[in-house]
């Protein structure tokens, strides 16, 4: 049984068919990508599993639970996380802040008006503990405001893990990011799935890293499904190679 | 920081002994709206809400006061629960249908229902005296007199910035500020950002009413005024004056257009005009604040998200 189920799901804006008819299934403990042009459906198929879109038609399951109609503010609490393309994290705030915060968001401790952030000290613990974990320990002081993209994306990451997911939702976790920084997000993405089983569906640009990292793809064209398959039968497609690959074909 | 309070404290205490009686009346004017300022920058620094109806806030706290002085005899002090339950109720509604609207639309909104109050107050003549106001509210003991409502005030000041000193520290402080820097970030780490703002707003117009049951005390009157939009643009502009981003930039404000209006009103007329030019000052020099010119650190911005 798949961790996450969409099935069959559109989504239409006053006419503009972004999403149609549009299925796939993710296993637990595995990287799913989705490639496709801009403008293909891949963040809108984010949106619509998130609850920020409502469906048009369709469902999406999640761990056999229904969550087509779920707001966005209770999907965490089913166990899926989101990184943002535009890592932009709350800027007012320390990195350490960050964390800790989705760390009480995550346990429903956020009502309180009394008492200081960090004097939680589970929260405070464990959000230093993710810190460390994606390596920003010399950095949790610093306001995010401050910080360069490569390290924002982290710091996203971060709090995203700070949920505790079994999914997280990835989108576009290389764009912005220099050469080096590409190598090592995408060997920081396989260690998320490695050490602490978080399965991934991520999208992305660069075909070479989806290809690389990806277990299963489905490429998106239009909002409709154009390939579906592991590494090498999304290589191989014709229509894939035709519309992506053209270059290397 | 600490030695700035301290040294602040130890002025502010002994000020009132070093005034004339208009001196004291102006000190305590600068009191109340850096009380108002204070509580109305609670919502506006932790959840960029631009409110232009915390008049309404302000208001209905005076309005309660009065009335209940005036029609049943109440104490004076003994109407402050009621006038900050009423603040309170005043805050709940406007904030339960306005801050699901963004920008402009909350603000216009805002404003819409303080001025519906201040109808109310300004055409029901049986009940609230319409423009003639409530007057010959004297209130006895300690308030009556100026250096005690002085004190009283100064007292309020500290309390409402300890209360926001607090509430800014605090998991639901934060949780405002992750919804004003990044709404959609804020939701995906499970808050529901709805009750939060409520919450917020209802908090700063109740520490708004306080600010207006004083108000009330210090003018033995509440007058229709008290719930026009112009008491909403004075203390927006209190906060511009003295910036939004420094902790006690509100209040310093506050003392700023005070003062500066008492000194300008004493050499001439046109007070309105001189009031223009330096918002046209500040806003085009000084963004964050006549305390920008005092010190070069530069505290965290109002960040917004692009995404």
């Amino acid at each position: 049984m798949p961790l996450l189920e969409v099935r069959r799901v559109s989504k239409s804006f006053e006419g503009f068919q972004a999403l149609s008819d549009v299925s796939l299934a993710v296993e637990e403990g595995s990287l799913y990508a989705l490639m496709g042009p801009n403008g293909a459906g891949k963040t809108t198929l984010f949106n619509v599993i998130t609850g920020r879109y409502t469906l048009d038609a369709g469902r999406v399951l999640f761990a056999n639970q229904d969550i087509s109609h779920t707001p966005t503010h209770r999907i965490i609490h089913y166990g899926i996380g989101v990184s943002f393309q535009r890592a932009i994290p709350f800027p007012s705030m320390t990195v350490l802040e960050n964390v800790a915060l989705a760390v009480l968001a995550l346990d429903r401790k956020t009502r309180n008006f009394a008492h200081p952030l960090l004097s939680y000290a589970d929260a405070a613990e464990r959000a230093e503990e993710i810190i460390s974990w994606v390596g920003l320990d010399d950095l949790k002081r610093q306001l995010t405001a401050a910080l360069p993209q490569g390290d924002l994306k982290r710091v996203d990451i971060a709090i995203a893990l700070a949920s505790k997911p079994r999914l997280l939702l990835l989108d576009e976790p290389l764009a912005g990011l220099s050469r080096a920084e590409r190598a090592q997000m995408v060997g920081f993405i396989r260690e998320l799935l490695r050490s602490l089983g978080t399965t991934l569906l991520f999208t992305e640009h660069d075909t070479e890293a989806v290809l690389q990292l990806a277990g299963r793809i489905m490429v998106l064209h239009r909002g409709s499904v154009l390939a579906e398959g592991t590494p090498n039968e999304i290589r191989s497609h014709p229509q894939v190679q035709e519309a992506f690959l053209g270059r290397e074909a | 920081m600490r030695t700035k309070l301290a040294v602040a404290a130890v002025v502010l205490a002994v000020f009132p002994w070093f005034l004339h009686d208009y001196g004291l009346q102006v000190a305590i004017q600068a009191l109340v709206l850096g009380v108002f300022a204070m509580s109305f920058n609670l919502l506006f620094r932790n959840t960029g809400l631009l409110s232009f109806g915390h008049a309404a806030c302000f208001g209905a706290a005076g309005y309660t006061t009065a009335l209940l002085v005036s029609k049943l005899r109440w104490s004076f002090a003994a109407t402050l629960p009621l006038a900050l339950v009423a603040a309170a109720l005043v805050a709940l509604v406007i904030g339960f249908f306005s801050v699901r609207l963004t920008k402009i639309y909350f603000t216009m909104l805002t404003l819409a229902f303080s001025q519906m109050l201040w109808a109310v107050a300004h055409k029901w003549y049986g009940f609230t005296g319409g423009d003639n106001g409530i007057t010959g509210l004297l209130p006895p003991g300690l308030l009556g007199n100026p250096k005690g409502l002085y004190y009283a005030s100064l007292v309020a000041l500290v309390l409402v910035s300890g209360i926001i000193y607090i509430v800014r520290r605090s998991p639901a402080g934060y949780t405002l500020r992750a919804v004003r820097d990044n709404p959609a970030r804020a939701e995906a780490i499970g808050i529901s950002a709805f009750e939060y703002m409520v919450a917020a707003f209802v908090l700063s117009g109740t520490l708004s009413g306080l600010a207006g049951f004083l108000h009330v005390a210090w003018q033995h009157s509440a007058f229709p005024d008290l719930l026009y939009w112009t008491t909403s643009a004075e203390v927006i502009i209190a906060v511009i004056l003295g910036g939004s981003a420094e902790f006690f930039g509100p209040a310093i404000g506050a003392v700023v257009l005070v003062v500066l209006e008492a000194v300008v009103r004493s050499h001439t007329q046109y007070w309105p005009l001189a009031l223009g030019m330096v918002l046209l000052a500040m806003v085009l020099f000084f963004p964050s604040g006549v305390i920008s010119l005092f010190q070069r650190r530069q505290r965290e911005e109002v960040p917004r998200a692009a995404a």
